[in-house]
């Protein structure tokens, strides 16, 4: 029943926002849910990735980011480092626990965030745009199509909530 | 299912730090793999202040040749939160479990942990809370009775609590404690008003309460190695100023060993 209500109102803020041209419209509907953009693709260790043209954008879901609590403390690689999908790039620390953060895709990384290492915060404040961790390119898009999608995403947070 | 309602607890005396990071190095492999189920460690280790991965060691008051010189140990490691020491009465709990399988995030579950150190301490007549926000710990009005620091790794978790039974709080005056000035430490023996039994009692208490806090159905139980008996503690205890490197006052090499530890399911 509750799912029925989330797809309904999915739907509606789905013809709101493509009204307003953005390319990846949210679909941030009822706070019991985490909030998941339509368009990312997310594997099942709660990281999103971004695709546009030859550039795979990378961070941590909203879901991931409600668990950790408060980050503190960001590590990156750097630029030119290689990662290999399902493999850990970084951490990400709250709470006085570190978890690693593994990459979606594999490829080379063209730039880090930064902005990360002054304001850890911007993970918990600005999820899915100012707080990205890295930019891939990637070295096997097919790789995409075996993330999930927004809505399947979204049923596997839930069916992970629930245990 | 059974693998994740059955913890496993090992059960030591006296482990040198790095010998039980590898061991749950290897244990968090297995565990990812799903060779083992979830597993838990009961152990204390000799004088240690470790740091983790911020690495903020300008929190160390002490030079590393300071810190050998008085016959401890100074390691750098992958786990959150501050520096802080480790040593003999301090009770050490590594719970080497999957939180993907339990739906645990990091905040869940060091809030368990927590709770298990409140709830301990609470058996014998003291009363702890948890930090405020961004003070990760159990405190017994600002005094820290318990300390937290976590590697959570493919969801997996190591490292873990250290709880003050009745450490050599002296050590502590060597660092600013996980790096908030201002506030004291302190232990179960100076907070609590009755006689506390043998440190193994305590240690078991924490593993059980554990094992109830995050639902475990079942106990398996396996002693690897033992802590030298009480007097003989005691008569180690001494000044951090006064301890000589290496002689009277460490634990003999016997205690340090065993982690040969043969992993059944």
């Amino acid at each position: 029943m509750a799912l029925k209500l989330w797809a309904s109102s999915a739907a509606n803020a789905l013809k709101l926002s493509s009204r307003a041209a953005a390319p990846f419209p949210a679909s941030s509907i009822s706070r019991c849910f985490s909030s998941v953009i339509d368009g990312f693709r997310y594997s099942d260790s709660h990281e999103w990735v971004k695709h546009q043209g030859d550039v795979a954008t990378i961070g941590i879901t909203d879901h991931a980011q409600g668990h950790l609590g408060e980050v503190v403390f960001v590590e990156l690689p750097e630029s030119g480092t290689s990662v290999t999908k399902g493999s850990g790039f970084g951490a990400v620390e709250s709470v006085k626990a570190t978890s690693d953060v593994n990459s979606p895709v594999s490829g080379e990384v063209i730039e880090v965030n930064s902005k990360l290492t002054g304001t850890p915060g911007l993970i918990n404040t600005s999820t899915y745009e100012d707080g990205w961790m890295i930019k891939v390119k990637p070295s096997d898009p097919s790789e995409l199509q075996s993330l999930m999608d927004s809505k399947e995403y979204s049923k596997f947070c839930e069916e992970e909530d629930a245990h | 299912m059974s693998l994740q309602q059955t913890l496993k607890a090992y059960k030591f005396g006296i482990v040198n730090y790095l010998n039980a990071l590898k061991l749950q190095e290897r244990l968090s492999g297995e565990r990812k793999a799903g060779n083992i189920q979830d597993t838990i460690l009961s152990l204390q280790h000799p004088p240690t202040y470790t740091l983790g991965k911020r690495r903020t060691d300008h929190n160390l008051l002490l030079t590393e040749s300071e810190v050998q010189a008085m016959g401890a140990e100074l390691h750098y490691t992958e786990r959150g939160g501050d520096i802080t020491f480790h040593g003999p009465r301090q009770a050490i709990i590594y719970p080497i479990i999957s939180l993907r399988a339990i739906g645990f995030g990091a905040r869940k579950y060091v809030e368990g942990l927590e709770s298990i150190m409140i709830e301990v301490a609470s058996l014998y007549g003291v009363n702890a809370h948890p930090g405020k926000a961004g003070e990760t710990g159990v405190w017994v009005g600002d005094r820290k009775i318990g300390a937290i620091g976590v590697r959570i790794s493919s969801g997996i978790t190591s490292h873990g609590l250290a709880f003050n039974i009745d450490p050599d709080l002296n050590y502590f005056k060597h660092i600013v404690p996980c790096g908030i000035r201002d506030k004291g430490v302190t232990s179960l023996r100076r907070e609590a008003q009755m006689q506390l039994p043998e440190d193994e009692v305590i240690h078991d208490q924490l593993i059980q309460s554990f094992a109830k806090t995050f639902h475990f159905k079942d106990m398996q139980w396996s002693q690897v190695s033992r802590r030298p008996p009480p007097a003989a503690a005691d008569r180690r205890r001494l000044h951090p100023t006064k301890c000589s490197a290496g002689g009277d006052g460490q634990p003999s090499a016997a205690n340090y060993t065993q982690l040969n530890v043969t992993l059944v399911n």
